[in-house]
């Protein structure tokens, strides 16, 4: 399949929230994304010990469902999209997924046909293949994924994303040893190629059940790094690492949509702004409202070119004001709900923009994901077509540039350091793909686990 | 007033940049031996060189003998330690450091013909169903290298391997990490299945969504919070303490 060559826009300030060049239909009703609205996504998850049995887990979907759809119509919200991330139970028993989400759709049916309420059902497979421990491309874990792309596909989802594992093995090795070429490796190479395999069976499954191919994440990789990165007093990574980790990511999570994903992406996908202004595809987004799931610091400016805005996972407990599925529906509602009146009022820019400066010079991560930085990452990778390492390398040169160019952005010693190593040791690497495998494939066999015949060679 | 972010001077009134505030000097470590070959061994350490550690591990084995080796290994990593206390040294450098003390014991351990007496034993896994792991990896390198045994099963465990293991390694601690919450209740059914069997010792859990309030829930359970604090637990438990005073130390115990 052709990898993009090109940029959806012609500027980063024609990127917004609402609006996608490719918009996507989806759901009943149905749930049209990237033509001038914002819908809120919300991903409900079931209680420990809700997984015992099949009448209790299919129970709890039905409760959950039901306390999303109809906090909608309380408030009058015009259409929601509920995304079930697979447990673990799901994807492994393919028949209790097919069940669940086919009772769910038939719920949002059935406040289709009472109340108009627009709705559309997103099926994520775990993926359960974890690298070090199976076969990528010959193991049952694949098979039960495989199996429950299609039960659930069946069964009523609108949409088939995943979180895909490809390269973790590495990754994980080399993140903790804040080692960038390995990171690119695991990301940027054996990632890409994973998702190249796989996604073709996730689009040809999707293609043949008549709805749509979503998209990937990075979340295994870029999300660990994130994550591991923290706050101001975390010491775990080096934010500035992290955010190289990031700029991977994007060239990474790009090979979904040049095998055929349509979007609307993962909403867990931080890379997902730079995703946009390449393929112009609608994206999904978690920033404040998934403050229940994980703290982190760009909440705010990820929805500045979102198109579906969500909060990542909310377990299902009792609250005050109802269950926490119904108070984060209500969160997400409200909040899509001041940006589409930004873009009824003609305003939305300037609420992009009040976003924007919430939380560009935050942090690194909101810095190189602010649109205007996003834009130029994006250019970097579509300017080397001919290599997943090449484009990889290309993201992370450009984002270490930046970071080193912005002196708003203010850097502490350890940062800067952290950034000038990891950018000498990427200009120090082979400039082609099969002198950086062969190198790495030589340096990381020492990873317990790693299999290079899973990527495939 | 400004019009877009290009225009802020002063983003305080936005957010407050204290990482910059606490910022601490940069600094080095302490020498830990006035012997030039075994200050190499720590100062390898401390780097996180396997190559400077290994060259100065064979040379100081056949002059000072491996006993020395490993107390001068410990002393660098105790180096290690404080400048991550101290917010000098972030994780990467301690892991780094971690893999080059392993060098120097491995063949320390190798010339003294066994394993080196180690201060306890730990078993370690991520619970059945759940392959996310990097937390308890993470977790793993310190223990191993504050001088403990290691039982790493991996990911995705079955309970009966786990209760297995403690009784087959007369492990001091156990743990179990998960990211997700429907597949922690096999710590629930591990610590059932320790106590049919007889077996009671502290079981330190964690991870993504495992709750303190969760863990404390079933016997055994002691809630951890960071993997920074695997030395610590392990320490506690190979000293003794039961899982009631871990739990008094380590949770808020309502």
């Amino acid at each position: 399949m052709p990898k993009y060559t090109s940029m959806a826009y012609k500027s980063w300030d024609d990127m917004i929230f609402g609006t996608a060049p490719h918009p996507v239909s989806i759901g009943i009703g149905p749930i049209e994304l990237g033509k001038k609205h914002v819908y809120p996504q919300i991903v409900p998850h079931p209680r420990p010990g809700s997984e015992a049995t099949k009448e209790k887990i299919l129970r709890e979907y039905q409760r959950m469902t039901d306390d999303a759809l109809g906090r909608c119509v309380a408030l009058g919200f015009p259409g929601l999209v509920i995304e079930f991330e697979h447990i673990y139970q799901m994807t492994s028993q393919p028949e209790w997924a097919a069940a669940i989400f086919t009772q769910a759709k038939g719920q949002m049916q059935d406040y289709y046909d009472k109340y108009g309420l627009k709705s559309a059902l997103v099926s994520t497979v775990a993926d359960l293949r974890k690298p070090d421990m199976v076969h990528m491309r010959h193991s049952q874990e694949l098979d039960w994924m495989l199996a429950s792309f299609e039960s659930t596909a069946a069964g009523g989802a609108d949409v088939l994303s995943i979180e895909s594992m490809g390269g973790k093995e590495v990754f994980d090795y080399a993140v903790q040893r804040q080692d960038i070429k390995g990171v690119i490796f695991g990301i940027g190479v054996l990632s890409s190629r994973d998702m190249e395999w796989l996604w073709q069976k996730i689009v040809a499954t999707a293609k043949k059940n008549n709805i749509t191919p979503g998209g990937d994440t990075d979340c295994a990789r870029g999300n660990t790094a994130m994550f591991l990165a923290g706050g101001y007093t975390a010491t775990d990574l080096p934010h500035t690492f992290a955010a190289l980790a990031r700029a991977c990511s994007a060239a990474r999570s790009l090979v979904a949509y040049e095998q055929g994903a349509t979007g609307p992406s993962k909403d867990c996908a931080y890379e997902d702004p730079i995703i946009k202004a390449i393929t112009g595809v609608p994206i999904s987004m978690e920033g404040v409202a998934s403050a229940c799931a994980h703290s982190e610091m760009q909440s705010n400016i990820v929805s500045a070119v979102v198109d579906l805005w969500s909060n990542e996972a909310v377990e299902y407990h009792d609250m005050f004001a109802g269950s926490s599925v119904e108070v984060f529906t209500e969160i997400l509602g409200y909040n899509v709900a001041q940006m589409n009146a930004a873009i009824e009022l003609g305003t939305a820019k300037e609420l992009r923009d009040i976003n924007i400066a919430s939380d560009k010079y935050r942090d690194v991560h909101g810095f190189m994901l602010s649109p205007d930085n996003a834009y130029e990452i994006g250019k970097a990778i579509v300017s080397k077509v001919d290599s997943y390492y090449l484009r990889s390398k290309a993201a992370v040169l450009k984002t270490a540039d930046l970071i080193a160019a912005d002196k708003k952005l203010v850097l502490t010693e350890h940062e800067r350091e952290a950034l000038d190593k990891a950018r000498k040791e990427v200009d120090q690497l082979p400039d082609n793909e099969g002198d950086f495998v062969d190198m790495c494939l030589s340096e990381y066999k020492k990873v317990p686990g790693f299999d290079p015949t899973s990527y495939g060679y | 007033m400004a019009r877009t972010v290009a225009d802020i001077a002063d983003f305080t009134p936005i957010f407050v940049r204290y990482d910059v505030k606490i910022a601490p000097k940069k600094r080095g470590a302490e020498d830990v031996s006035a012997d030039p070959v075994l200050q190499a061994i720590a100062r390898g350490v401390v780097d996180g060189d396997e190559d400077v550690v290994s060259d100065a591990t064979d040379k100081a084995i056949a002059a000072k003998g491996p006993e020395t080796v490993i107390d001068t290994l410990i002393a660098g990593m105790r180096e290690v330690s404080k400048l991550w206390d101290d917010g000098v040294y972030f994780l990467p450098q301690v892991i780094l450091s971690s893999d080059a003390l392993m060098v120097g014991l491995t063949k320390a351990e190798d010339a003294m013909g066994g394993k080196a007496t180690k201060k306890g034993t730990v078993v370690m896994h991520c619970a059945h169903g759940d392959i996310h792991d990097i937390g308890k990896n993470i977790a793993a390198a310190l223990i191993r290298a504050n001088g403990f045994l290691v039982i790493d099963l991996g990911s995705d465990v079955p309970e009966d391997t786990v209760v297995k293991a403690i009784k087959d390694n007369k492990a001091h601690l156990v743990t179990g990490t998960a990211l997700m919450t429907t597949t922690m209740s096999a710590f629930a059914k591990i610590s059932d299945m320790l106590k049919k069997e007889g077996v009671e010792l502290p079981f330190v859990c964690g991870g993504g969504a495992v709750s303190e309030e969760y863990v404390t829930s079933y016997d055994m359970g002691v809630y951890a919070d960071v993997a920074k604090d695997g030395p610590g637990f392990a320490a506690d438990a190979s000293s003794g303490m039961s899982w009631q005073d871990m739990r008094a130390k380590w949770n808020l115990v309502v």
